[in-house]
């Protein structure tokens, strides 16, 4: 009889605690930041931020590999294959994206060889804006 | 130059220990400081190269003593965890660590062999299995939980890995505690915490230690599972986003080391086999595979065949002392917990546990350190193992090669 109280409290705990976890990460918004205030302290946090594409890559295995630049400092931005099927799906292929594109991003800062990335993870983390 | 790497080589195993022993720090960890210090004190580039390898390996050593005789692990010993505790409380606690250095050294022998004659294949290798990868966890998977056979214990399975897949995508995918920390409270809360709970409410205790040094394991067994460990420590090394952790599960089921000596041997040679193949894959295949790799391809930047002999020498010398001093403090813990109250000393733990996730990860990371415990928990009362709390990372890294992640995320609007 204990074990079953236990068994069913436990349960009950892995549920509310899932249930809040995810409350909680709805909740939590990127922080917004210019692309010169990205370092290394950020890394592992979500952020938003802005700049220009200055520099477009198509790698064969369906990523797409960006570089933004805005205050005179420039990020990498990977859009790995999985992200890029779905763009696909949404209307938005490689060629969408030309260097001079403005571009807003949303994603972990992680570090990859020592230089600083924002890696957006779902459709709605990319917005481009088209430079007429 | 010799005494200079004999000097940096010693300090990355003091540091080593440290890191190894001190629960939640890893080299990774340690890593900003270290580049820092040679960079204020004017290291030479290759000083600071022995002194990251050096670190690394001994880590992986000594950070076994912490998981298994005090039930902290990080991502890399969590499932020796179970194992270990269960060899320390029938007296065999000197016996669990002996087992995981004879597992390092005979695994690290047993990768530079194979690196060096199969040194061409890895990038083939590489193209090949990429596509394959999210099919062969899944047959893992799908293998974890139907070695339960009974159907309760089945369905039951089924229930902790989509628990702990579920707690694995928000928590990986979110902001909520910066992802550089973020294992430690989930891999605390499903295997560390447990373990002690169980421990403090069966009133157990820290039996007499055996005096015997013999090992209940046969060398055929022992060579098996270094090879076997070897193996998969290469094939995490080479294939992206496969951890320690994920290799093991697979090998526990599909490779049959589901006992508990054979299993610390094949855990800790995968450890020894990823860590030297991460270092040395920067020569191998072009790409750094560690957080130790990509801070010697900072340093060094080009690295040519010496470079990689005279990183290996210092790899091997390092595992060598840091081989001798975990079979030291192997013995001479379980001596100190033999005569404390373990009860107390699990408490205290716990405690130190607790404390150290919130300084590391705040509210976020004490949430999540509950919910994993429940989770971890619940394996116990279901009377199911808790390896299959492993989904916590199964399942990620199956929805991130599936290419299904973007889909997940835009659904769950994380």
């Amino acid at each position: 009889m204990i074990r079953i109280n236990l068994t069913l409290a436990c349960f009950i705990c892995s549920i509310v605690g899932l249930a809040l976890i995810y409350l909680a990460a709805l909740s939590l918004q990127p922080i917004k930041v210019d692309l010169d205030e990205i370092s290394f302290d950020l890394v592992g946090r979500s952020v938003t931020s802005e700049g220009k594409i200055v520099y477009k890559k198509v790698h064969s295995a369906g990523h797409l590999f960006l570089t933004l630049e805005a205050q005179g400092s420039k990020i990498q931005v990977p859009i790995f294959a999985g992200l890029m099927n779905r763009l696909r799906e949404k209307g938005m292929t490689e060629k969408n994206f030309s260097v001079g594109d403005r571009l807003v991003i949303t994603g972990l800062v992680s570090e990859y060889k020592g230089q600083l990335q924002i890696i957006p993870r779902k459709v709605e983390d990319i917005r481009l804006n088209h430079v007429p | 130059m010799f005494l200079e790497t004999l000097i940096f080589c010693l300090a990355g195993i003091g540091i080593g220990i440290f890191a190894g022993i001190v629960p939640g720090m890893h080299v990774n960890t340690l890593l900003p400081s270290l580049l820092f210090l040679g960079m204020v004190f004017k290291f030479q580039p290759y000083s600071l190269a022995v002194l990251i390898v050096s670190t690394a390996i001994t880590e992986i050593f000594v950070n076994f003593i912490s998981s298994i005789f005090i039930g902290a692990p990080e991502a890399d010993t969590a499932l020796s965890v179970l194992p270990g505790h269960r060899l320390l409380l029938e007296g065999r606690g000197y016996e669990a660590i002996k087992l995981t250095v004879i597992g390092g050294i005979g695994a690290l022998i047993a990768t530079l062999f194979l690196i060096s004659f199969f040194a061409q294949t890895f990038k083939i290798l590489y193209k090949i299995s990429r596509p394959w990868v999210h099919w062969l966890i899944i047959g893992a998977v799908i293998f974890m939980i139907a070695s339960e056979k009974e159907t309760r214990k089945i369905i039951s399975a089924s229930l902790i890995i989509l628990l702990s897949g579920f707690l694995g995508i928000i928590t990986l995918n979110s902001s909520l505690v910066n992802q550089q920390n973020v294992l430690f409270p989930v891999l605390t809360g499903l295997f560390g915490l447990p373990t002690l709970i169980v421990s403090i409410s069966q009133r157990a205790s820290i039996p007499k230690q055996a005096r015997d040094e013999s090992l209940k394991i046969s060398n055929k067994e022992i060579v098996k599972s270094i090879i076997l460990g070897s193996i998969a420590g290469i094939i995490v090394g080479f294939l992206p986003a496969i951890g320690i952790s994920e290799a093991a599960t697979m090998v526990q089921y599909l490779g049959g080391r589901g006992e508990a000596r054979s299993f610390l041997v094949t855990l800790s040679g995968i450890n020894v086999g990823n860590e030297v193949f991460s270092l040395i894959s920067l020569f191998l295949v072009g790409n750094p595979r560690s957080g130790a790799s990509v801070a010697i391809q900072r340093i060094l930047s080009e690295l040519t065949f010496w470079d990689v002999l005279y990183l290996i020498g210092v790899i091997c010398f390092s595992a060598g002392i840091a081989g001798i001093l975990t079979l030291f403090l192997g013995k001479r813990i379980p001596k100190y917990l033999e005569k404390v109250n373990y009860r107390v000393l699990c408490s205290a733990v716990i405690i130190f546990m607790l404390a150290t996730i919130f300084a590391l990860t705040g509210i976020f990371g004490l949430l999540i350190t509950f919910t994993s415990t429940s989770i971890g928990l619940l394996c116990n009362y279901l009377g199911i193992k808790r390896s299959h709390c492993m989904g916590v990372l199964l399942v990620p890294t199956i929805l991130f090669f599936a290419n299904l992640n973007p889909i997940i995320l835009s659904t769950l609007r994380i």
